[in-house]
């Protein structure tokens, strides 16, 4: 509209909407005003005052009428009638605040949970990355011979990158764990060494400075770092004038060339609780031992280029790769290249586990609504005769109608509302005490998204569970409802929308009460799984070695010197050094090359697991040693090399012969030999829920890493005894970083985090179910009941037995609830499986799980009808005959 | 609803809420105020003096047509004293009304003009 029209209507609107009594008393007197002149013009005339007055009011027609139109040329009744419809309801709602509080938790509960798993999924799913184009962004894996992928080596990735029209641009990223190092300590970094085209492939504009030129990522040039946003804002207090300076990595000096904006995500992060602090070029060359095209430990990202779909982009790294393995026969298992887009990378893992939530607590929802559904009947009844006098005094239906659905409108916005507040607690919950390892969950905030959602769902709940009752109650007899004993007429037809709500609340309830069964079954199932150590008693701590101490020889007598001081540690039973923690996230395999079984192409021998230990580790951490020795001090760098292997790795070579005294190559096949000299037991190095793997232990003097794991068993608190070791490695050397500190309890712990998350969810969105349905069927039956009371009184005095009674309304109310629960149970057979990918060791139709939930809701619904029918048949039937 | 009775040929009446009729009684209403302000009594007595027993417009449907024309920001309204010295709510044209009236008299002009000259036509 044009501003000028504003200019003359906006304030007769406002005064419209505000001034209403004052607009109605100018239209009252505009009228009046024109009736006593005509009354005047017809007395002038001759007629007398009587007459003219009459007359006057014949020629204007229905005044009524004409208010109204008036009133509707002002064009805001609508506003007007909602106010009052919404004034109205308020009123009623006091005056039955049970009833209004009931509803309104109920649907603050179903609301909340909603909004909060909206909230969680918007962050992590759906909202997109800070990354312009972001369906371009691809990463490239090279496929294994059973279909898995893998990382690639950089003479690879040198052969992509000079071969593919598909992408504009390549980079390959390989993990760093820098030493930052100051004056009094040190700290260990989690860092990546990246082509300098990463963050120009990705679009990062930057914080502060610049990217990495591609002079500097070049050997030697390549002393210069970028450091993330938390980074520069936690080690450097967001210094401006970090540009240009230079930090102490090691023994190295590097200087700072950029900041990493606040947004980028931690694209490249193993671990979504640690984000990468720092970043460094990759500076590879063909000469490095290290790019050898089976030395496969780089990352690879690609953008597309514009117009070129991803399928087409697959079909020529395909191509590219065939080409390789043909040019390189025995430097790869397989042919084939695996495109992931970066989104997919990224959040891929819990994709279906958030939407299966979402479903469920989707169901929650539906409950409440078929429970408010349910009390706005039995409210309804009570409010017949209100209606039906407001029908009487000529209240259209259409009018009525919205009165209705306003007032459970006016009900879902204020469930929707403490529902925003429960989401709110919960989100903010979930973000301080980690209970789950989300990606991008920093990215989850209640904000307009949010409250678009709720605003949608508390409109849609509304209309859900108020149009039935609104129809049911604007629909009625006059006559009927008018005379005092009404109520009985409408009876059947009302009976059946109750077993409705029985049936549907029955059906939703046992469809997620299987869910939440599957998953918690599932759950205790994978906290039974023996991961093959003993985490009790425990405490483990990251040790990381730089500059001189950190070449092979002087790291190994630093690690015994360390081993020897805790080892004297009051309470300390063991203590070992280990290369990778199980369970912990990190992990190192190696080819295996048997003697005499190694395969004509040496890629296609299987990878193994691969430890340095020092010989007290598997003590510490009770890994059972089946047959030969462990190592002791005589395994030193210049004796013969040796190796543990575990069971798996037994039964896949030799499962008929002694393996103690067989050789083997670990990576290399022009290695040395390593020699078996004993068997230890599996251990679940991925996961509680991963399968056996071979694994391989080395002695550490004989295969060295400067960053390892230090594992203590004591006969104490593991947690307590973390001070004293820190204060023994500061007394050895103050500037050798100590970082993840933690018993091994909570390592385990940590690893099942997500599982832990979905069934614990599951099993709250189980038990509000429960309660809700119990309350449900409750109170559909006691209500169905009450209104029987006379009934049940006139079948009593007629001689009717109470069992028999009994037994008709228990019958009765049974009848839906077990129909329900047969329409509930199909329904969980088709949908259960949804969550096969999230259940350990449970299938999705595991029989106890169904026949318990079955029973528990039979049995509750059993319950919930027969309190209020024994209630009944225990009144005195002249009583009953007398209620009203 | 506003709703206009029209005297037909035959001296029948028969009401015809058209879009056609409803600008028609705007317009007329437009124009009146165009000559001084007023109040309804007088719009009523005014708009029966110049149309005569054609247009007859009941005095319930004249205020909802005056308030949809204020709505509009083409009249707006006063209370003033009457020369008997009554409280009675006058309207005048608003700037935007002026406008919107020489238009709708300019349309007006045109249409009546062209269906005058058809149904001038000769027959064949």
């Amino acid at each position: 509209m044009r501003p000028q029209h504003w200019f003359y209507t906006l304030p007769l609107r406002l005064r419209s909407l505000f001034h209403r009594n004052q607009v109605e008393q100018d239209l009252r007197e505009e009228l009046q005003f024109h009736l006593d002149q005509k009354t005047q013009e017809y007395v002038t005339s001759g007629l007398t005052l009587d007459e003219a007055r009459r007359k006057a009011r014949r020629e204007f027609g229905g005044l009524e009428q004409s208010k109204e139109n008036c009133r509707d040329a002002r064009r805001v009744s609508y506003i007007q009638d909602l106010l009052q419809d919404l004034g109205f309801g308020v009123r009623i709602l006091r005056k039955s605040p049970a009833f209004a509080l009931v509803a309104i938790l109920t649907l603050a509960l179903g609301i909340g949970a909603n909004t909060a798993i909206f909230s969680v999924i918007h962050g992590v799913l759906l909202r997109p990355l800070p990354f312009p184009k972001q369906d371009q962004l691809i990463l490239l894996w090279e496929k294994d011979r059973d279909g898995t992928h893998s990382n690639t080596s950089w003479a690879t990735f040198m052969d992509w990158n000079r071969l593919n029209h598909s992408f504009t641009q390549m980079a390959a990223v390989s993990f760093w764990s820098p030493t930052i190092v100051g004056a009094h300590d040190a700290e260990t970094l989690i860092g990546f060494r990246v082509s300098s085209a990463l963050f120009d492939l990705l679009g990062v504009k930057f914080e502060r400075g610049r990217n990495f030129f591609p002079t500097e990522d070049v050997r030697g040039n390549n002393f210069v770092v970028i450091l993330s946003y938390g980074f520069w804002q936690q080690r450097f207090g967001g210094d401006p004038a970090i540009v240009g300076k230079s930090v102490q990595l090691g023994s190295r000096a590097y200087t700072v060339v950029g900041v990493l904006p606040t947004d980028f995500p931690s694209v490249l992060s193993f671990d979504p609780r640690k984000p990468a602090d720092i970043y460094t070029p990759l500076a590879y060359d063909a000469t490095l031992p290290y790019a050898c095209r089976d030395c496969r430990h780089l990352r690879a990202f690609a953008r597309l280029r514009n117009g070129v779909p991803v399928t087409q982009a697959e079909a020529e790294m395909n191509q590219i790769s065939a080409n390789l393995f043909r040019e390189y026969p025995t430097e790869y298992s397989a042919s084939g290249v695996i495109l992931t887009p970066l989104k997919d990378y990224l959040v891929g893992d819990v994709k279906t586990a958030l939407w299966v939530l979402l479903g469920s607590v989707g169901f929650v929802l539906l409950i409440a609504c078929v429970n408010v559904a349910n009390l706005l009947l039995a409210w309804a009844a009570r409010r017949q005769r209100e209606v039906a006098l407001r029908a009487a005094l000529g209240a259209r239906r259409a009018r009525m109608l919205r009165q209705f659905v306003t007032e459970s409108l006016l009900l879902s916005f204020l469930g929707g509302g403490f529902g925003l507040f429960l989401a709110w607690g919960g989100v903010a919950l979930l973000q301080s005490v980690r209970l789950a390892n989300l990606p991008r969950l920093q990215n989850v905030h209640i904000d307009a998204w949010t409250f678009a959602f709720t605003f949608g769902i508390c409109l849609l709940t509304g209309l859900a569970f108020g149009l039935l009752p609104a129809f049911r109650a604007s629909k009625l007899d006059l006559n009927e409802a008018l005379k005092e004993s009404g109520k009985s007429t409408a009876g059947r037809e009302r009976h059946r929308l109750r077993s409705l709500l029985v049936f549907a609340d029955m059906a939703l309830a046992l469809l997620l009460l299987t869910g939440a069964g599957l998953m918690m079954k599932s759950f205790v199932r994978l906290l039974e799984v023996k991961p093959g150590f003993d985490p009790s008693h425990t405490l483990t701590l990251t040790l990381s070695l730089w500059g001189p101490k950190s070449a092979d020889a002087p790291a190994v007598a630093f690690f015994d010197q360390v081993l020897q001081k805790i080892q004297a540690l009051p309470g300390v039973e063991s203590a070992g050094i280990v290369s990778q923690l199980p369970l912990g996230g990190n992990l190192d395999m190696y080819g295996v090359h048997v003697e005499g079984k190694s395969l004509p192409n040496p890629e296609e021998d299987p990878s193994a697991d691969r430890y340095s230990i020092s010989p007290d580790y598997l003590r510490a951490m009770r890994i059972p040693l089946l047959r030969g020795r462990g190592f002791d001090e005589r395994d030193v760098a210049s004796s013969p090399w040796v190796a543990l292997v575990n069971e798996s790795m037994v039964h896949r070579f030799w499962p008929a012969e002694d393996p103690v005294g067989k050789r083997f190559r670990l990576g290399d096949t022009k290695g040395p030999w390593r020699t078996v000299v004993g068997v230890v037991g599996d251990v679940l190095h991925r996961g509680l829920d991963a399968p056996h793997t071979i694994q391989v232990y080395l002695p550490n003097t004989q295969f060295t890493d400067s960053l390892v794991i230090l594992a203590v068993r004591t006969s104490n608190d593991p947690a307590a005894l973390a001070a004293a070791v820190r204060s023994e490695i500061a007394a050895l050397d103050p500037q050798v970083p100590v970082s993840a500190v933690a018993t091994m309890d909570e390592v385990v712990s940590a690893s099942v985090a997500n599982q832990r998350f979905g069934a614990l969810l599951f099993l709250l969105f189980g038990a509000i179910a429960l309660v809700l349905t119990a309350v449900g069927i409750y109170g559909v039956i006691s209500y169905g009941v009450a209104q029987r009371t006379h009934e049940i009184g006139i079948r009593l005095a007629l001689g009717a037995g109470r069992r028999e009674v009994l037994r008709m309304i228990v019958g009765e109310a049974m009848r839906p609830a077990l129909l329900g629960a047969a329409v509930g149970l199909l329904a969980a057979f088709a949908l259960t499986r949804l969550l096969t990918r999230l259940l350990y060791n449970v299938k999705p139709t595991d029989t106890p799980v169904f026949v318990a939930v079955l029973l528990l809701l039979v049995g509750v619904a059993l319950l919930a009808s027969y309190i209020p029918a024994r209630r009944a048949t225990c009144v005195d039937p002249t009583v009953a005959l007398r209620y009203e | 609803m506003l709703s206009v009775t029209e005297v037909n040929a035959l001296g029948e009446r028969m009401s015809k809420p058209s879009d056609l009729v409803q600008g028609t009684l705007d317009l007329l209403l437009l124009k009146i105020l165009a000559l001084e302000p007023m109040n309804g009594y007088a719009v009523s007595l005014r708009l029966k003096q110049v149309s005569g027993d054609v247009l007859q417009v009941s005095d319930g449907s004249l205020y909802p047509a005056l308030h949809k024309l204020e709505q509009e920001g083409w009249i707006t309204a006063e209370w003033k004293s009457t020369e008997n010295n009554r409280r009675a709510k006058f309207y005048s044209l608003t700037r935007l009304g002026k406008k919107h009236l020489e238009k709708e008299s300019a349309n007006w002009s045109r249409l009546s003009a062209a269906i005058s000259n058809v149904v001038k036509l000769k027959e064949a």
